[in-house]
């Protein structure tokens, strides 16, 4: 038998789980970015995932179940932040460049500094 | 508060279904973007996020058909992914360094 708060923690998580993998998944597909892109992954990937991890362990039906899934998260909460910061730097790295609306100028210097990685790469080409 | 226990309690096999049709058609919507990303970029933020959610999708039918073996799965497919991602990154680095640009 589950006791009541187990239950409200597991509707709870579920229901933030939706919520946020909504807003991932429109994120994805609505941002011009891939750095944008990327921010939006990273919050239906980590929000959305451990969520659902902290329902599951709350109405885990057995103990070895709940230990099993909280090794997990201890891993996907290592790996999946590593993921996108290695997405970010080759993004970065094979020289797109971040998105401005229409009507923005980029300073001299910034100009410069975001056009540094790209000038190095053809370079070496 | 017993009654309401027992009455949320009896719709959690109807939640956790609902929770992988959600997850499908997540993962669905995010193999769409796979496929039309312009750059590798978004394919690989993609792939980041793919693996996440069949992690979430393997745990959800581990608890539900309370099975140890798909959490063992999970965790196993946790590690490897992240080490197959690493290597795709690397390669694609090394490949296809300056190769598409959006702009």
């Amino acid at each position: 038998m589950i006791d009541f708060l187990s239950i409200c923690i597991a509707y709870a998580g579920f229901l933030t789980a939706v919520i946020f993998g909504i807003a991932g998944v429109a994120g994805l597909f609505r941002f011009p970015d891939p750095y944008a892109r990327l921010q939006a992954g990273s919050l239906c990937g980590t929000t959305a995932v451990f969520s659902i991890f902290i329902a599951c362990i709350a109405i885990a039906p057995e103990r070895s179940i709940a230990a099993r899934i909280i090794i997990i998260g201890i891993i996907f909460l290592v790996s999946a932040p590593t993921a996108s910061h290695i997405v970010a730097r080759f993004t970065w790295n094979s020289g797109i460049m971040p998105w401005r609306p229409k009507g923005t100028k980029r300073s001299a210097d910034m100009y410069a500094q975001e056009k540094a990685p790209v000038k190095q790469q053809n370079k070496t080409d | 508060m017993q009654r309401i226990t027992q009455l949320l309690s009896r719709q959690i096999p109807a939640v956790l279904y609902g929770m992988q049709w959600f997850l499908l058609i997540c993962s669905v919507l995010i193999l769409a973007r796979m496929l039309k990303g312009p750059s590798s970029a978004d394919r690989l933020a993609a792939l980041n996020i793919f693996s996440g959610i069949v992690l979430a999708f393997l745990v959800i039918t581990g608890v539900q058909k309370s099975g140890i073996l798909y959490l063992d799965v999970a965790l196993v497919y946790d590690i490897f992914g992240f080490l197959g991602f690493l290597a795709i990154s690397h390669f694609l680095k090394n490949k296809f360094f300056s190769g598409d640009k959006t702009e």
